[in-house]
């Protein structure tokens, strides 16, 4: 049977959606289709699959992501979902817990995991300087139009100003996460 | 030119394409030969081989028909850089053998 549920989770949220995403599959919901704010789930064994997401480079649906699907189909790691944004993406996967007790990992090497944290840390960028301009021409309108409208540009500057601190956050979060994995590749590998 | 060191990953991952395989049978001979000390995760494996791949230390054989999975094989080239990876990790043992196991 098809459930569809609509939860709201932020780009930078992925471990928490991964987190509610697998609490959905050991209470016996699987992921089929959507992310971020719809999600659609049939009925599954509880506890058989394990979820994961994480942003590749590019469209979704591009050559080079296609291949690296089917290469993740080989360890039995299987792409059930994918949405597209700018320059991006982010893909859902699964697999059977049996064999991936302790989360999927894509990544063990500590290069790739520094380049990886760097895509999603220019990502983030890109996200506060759009919201920083969002705020700063819907501040700038909402104090120089008069009536009702100005009121929708204040709340919209609040919005984007909120999203802005918030990504910010999370960008800082990255920048000494990728710190601390170099510190670290200047003695292992 | 003094070659570069290898990654651990990449070195066994050369040791286990002596005979044809798949990505996942990569995984698995790869935690066996290590005592399960070095695990590799796909997304590392599969940067790793594209990198040999280009590199030309190893080649893509046509899918298994059985397994319906991709295999891979060490070249020629592949084995030069593997035996001089050896050469090298020997000099290192043999350099701090004196230090280590001499007093």
């Amino acid at each position: 049977m098809r459930s569809v549920v609509h939860k709201w989770f932020f780009i930078w949220q992925l471990d928490k959606e991964s987190l509610w995403i697998n609490d959905m599959a050991d209470h016996g919901y699987g992921l089929v289709k959507g992310g971020r704010i719809t999600f659609e789930f049939d009925d599954v064994e509880p506890g058989k699959y394990i979820y994961s997401s994480l942003f590749l480079k590019g469209n979704g649906y591009s050559a080079k992501n296609m291949e690296f699907y089917r290469f993740l189909e080989d360890m039995g790691i299987t792409m059930i979902n994918r949405i597209n944004y700018p320059g991006t993406c982010c893909v859902y996967l699964r697999a059977l817990k049996e064999d991936h007790p302790n989360g999927i990992e894509i990544y063990s090497d500590i290069d790739s995991k520094i380049a990886y944290e760097s895509t999603l840390m220019w990502y983030l960028l890109f996200l506060v300087f759009f919201n920083v301009f969002a705020f700063l021409l819907n501040f700038n309108s909402g104090l120089r139009m008069a009536g009702g409208l100005s009121a929708i540009n204040m709340f919209a500057a609040f919005c984007s100003l909120t999203l802005v601190i918030a990504s910010s956050v999370y960008f800082f979060k990255l920048l000494v996460r990728i710190h601390r994995l170099r510190k670290e590749r200047q003695i292992h590998e | 030119m003094p070659q570069q060191a290898l990654t651990e990953a990449v070195y066994y991952i050369l040791l286990s394409l002596d005979t044809p395989l798949h990505g996942y049978g990569i995984i698995q001979n790869v935690a066996d030969l290590s005592g399960g000390r070095v695990r590799l995760a796909a997304g590392t494996l599969y940067g790793a081989i594209n990198t040999m791949l280009e590199k030309g230390w190893i080649d893509a054989l046509p899918e298994n028909p059985e397994s319906r999975k991709k295999e891979y094989v060490i070249t020629a080239s592949g084995r030069n850089i593997l035996k001089e990876e050896y050469d090298r990790l020997k000099e290192l043992v043999e350099n701090g053998k004196g230090l280590l196991e001499g007093n």
